[in-house]
C-alpha cells in the first residue's frame, strides 16, 4: 500500500504519517505542494492520495484536477479545513473520492481509508 | 474597561464593543478554539476572559494571524507564550522544542488556520475565505489591526487557560 500524502503543513503531514502508521500503512511519500505531488504522482504507482485543499504554488482542487486527467479511478481524499457545501460540491464536481475536514481524529481517517484500501484496524 | 467573564458555552456580547454582530462571530470562533484544541490537543480549553484587545494583558511570543474576506471582512490571530506553543507542538508530533522554531511556528499556523476554518464553517452565509496563516514572532510583540482591514470595528480578545498553559485569540471583523 502505498500512499501520497500532500499537504503545505509539515505538522500535518508528521499527525497524518502517525495516524497512517497506526493503520499499518508505512509506505508514505509526501508532498507540502500539488506541483510537487503532481510530479512524484507522474514518477510512481499510488494506491490513494491524501491531499489538503490550501496550499501554495498548486493548491489541492488542482491537483485533483489534475490527477483525474492522468488517472480516473485512484482513490483522492481531501483532508481540509474547507467544510462548506459549496466547496464541497466543487471538490466532487472535480472527482475527489472522499472528503475529512480538519481537525480529523486517527478513527476518522480510518473510517475514509477503509472505505477505499484495506488497512490494518 | 475589561469585562470579564467565567467560562460558559455561550457568550453575550462584550460591553465594549457591544454589537450583535460581535456575538454572532465570536461564538463560532470560541466553538472552533475548543474543538480543535479537543481533537488536535486532547485538551478542551477554559475561557477566562473576554475584553478589549487594547486591555488584554498576557504574555505572547508567537502569534498566527489569518485574514478573512467575504461578505464581510477581519483577521483572526491565535497568540501563545513559548512555553504554551511548545507544548501544543509537543502534543501534535511529540517533538520536544526548546525554542520557537520552524516546527513550532508550522504548527502554531495549522492550528490557527484549523480555528478559522472551523469558525468559517459556521458561518456559511457569510461566504468567507480564509488567507494562508502567517506567523509572527517576538517577545510581547503586537500584532496591529489597521482600518483598512478590519474598518472601524475595535478588536478584542478572547482568553483562553488550558493544559498548554494559558493563549489568547485577538479578532477583529469589519
Amino acid at each position: 500500500m502505498k500512499v501520497l500524502l500532500v499537504d503545505d503543513s509539515g505538522t500535518m503531514r508528521a499527525i497524518q504519517k502517525r495516524c497512517l502508521n497506526k493503520l499499518g500503512i508505512e509506505d508514505i511519500c509526501d508532498a507540502d505542494d500539488g506541483v510537487t505531488a503532481l510530479r512524484l504522482f507522474e514518477a510512481t504507482a499510488f494506491d490513494v492520495v491524501l491531499t489538503d485543499w490550501n496550499m501554495p504554488n498548486m493548491d489541492g482542487l488542482q491537483l485533483l484536477k489534475e490527477i483525474r486527467q492522468r488517472n480516473a479511478d485512484i482513490p483522492v481524499i481531501m483532508i481540509t479545513t474547507e467544510a462548506e457545501r459549496n466547496r464541497v460540491m466543487e471538490a466532487i464536481q472535480a472527482g475527489v473520492s472522499d472528503y475529512l475536514v480538519k481537525p480529523f481524529t486517527t478513527d476518522g481517517l480510518r473510517d475514509k481509508l477503509e472505505k477505499w484500501i484495506p488497512v490494518r484496524i | 474597561m475589561t469585562t470579564t467573564l467565567e467560562a460558559a458555552p455561550t457568550v453575550a456580547a462584550p460591553s465594549a464593543p457591544t454589537s450583535i454582530k460581535t456575538a454572532d462571530y465570536v461564538n463560532p470562533i470560541i466553538q472552533s478554539t475548543r474543538d480543535v484544541f479537543e481533537m488536535m490537543l486532547g485538551c478542551v480549553p477554559k475561557r477566562t476572559g473576554l475584553m478589549r484587545k487594547q486591555d488584554a494583558k498576557m504574555p505572547r511570543d508567537i502569534s498566527g494571524v489569518i485574514g478573512i474576506s467575504g461578505k464581510t471582512r477581519g483577521t483572526i490571530v491565535l497568540c501563545f507564550p513559548k512555553a504554551s506553543a511548545l507544548e501544543a507542538l509537543h502534543r501534535m508530533i511529540g517533538t520536544v522544542a526548546t525554542d520557537i522554531d520552524d516546527d513550532v511556528c508550522d504548527a502554531v499556523g495549522e492550528l490557527t488556520n484549523m480555528i478559522a476554518g472551523a469558525a468559517k464553517a459556521q458561518m456559511a452565509h457569510l461566504e468567507l475565505s480564509i488567507s494562508l496563516p502567517n506567523i509572527v514572532c517576538g517577545e510581547d510583540h503586537v500584532v496591529r489591526f489597521p482600518a483598512t482591514s478590519v474598518g472601524s470595528i475595535e478588536p478584542f480578545c478572547v482568553l483562553f487557560d488550558s493544559d498548554l498553559g494559558p493563549f489568547m485569540i485577538e479578532v477583529a471583523f469589519a
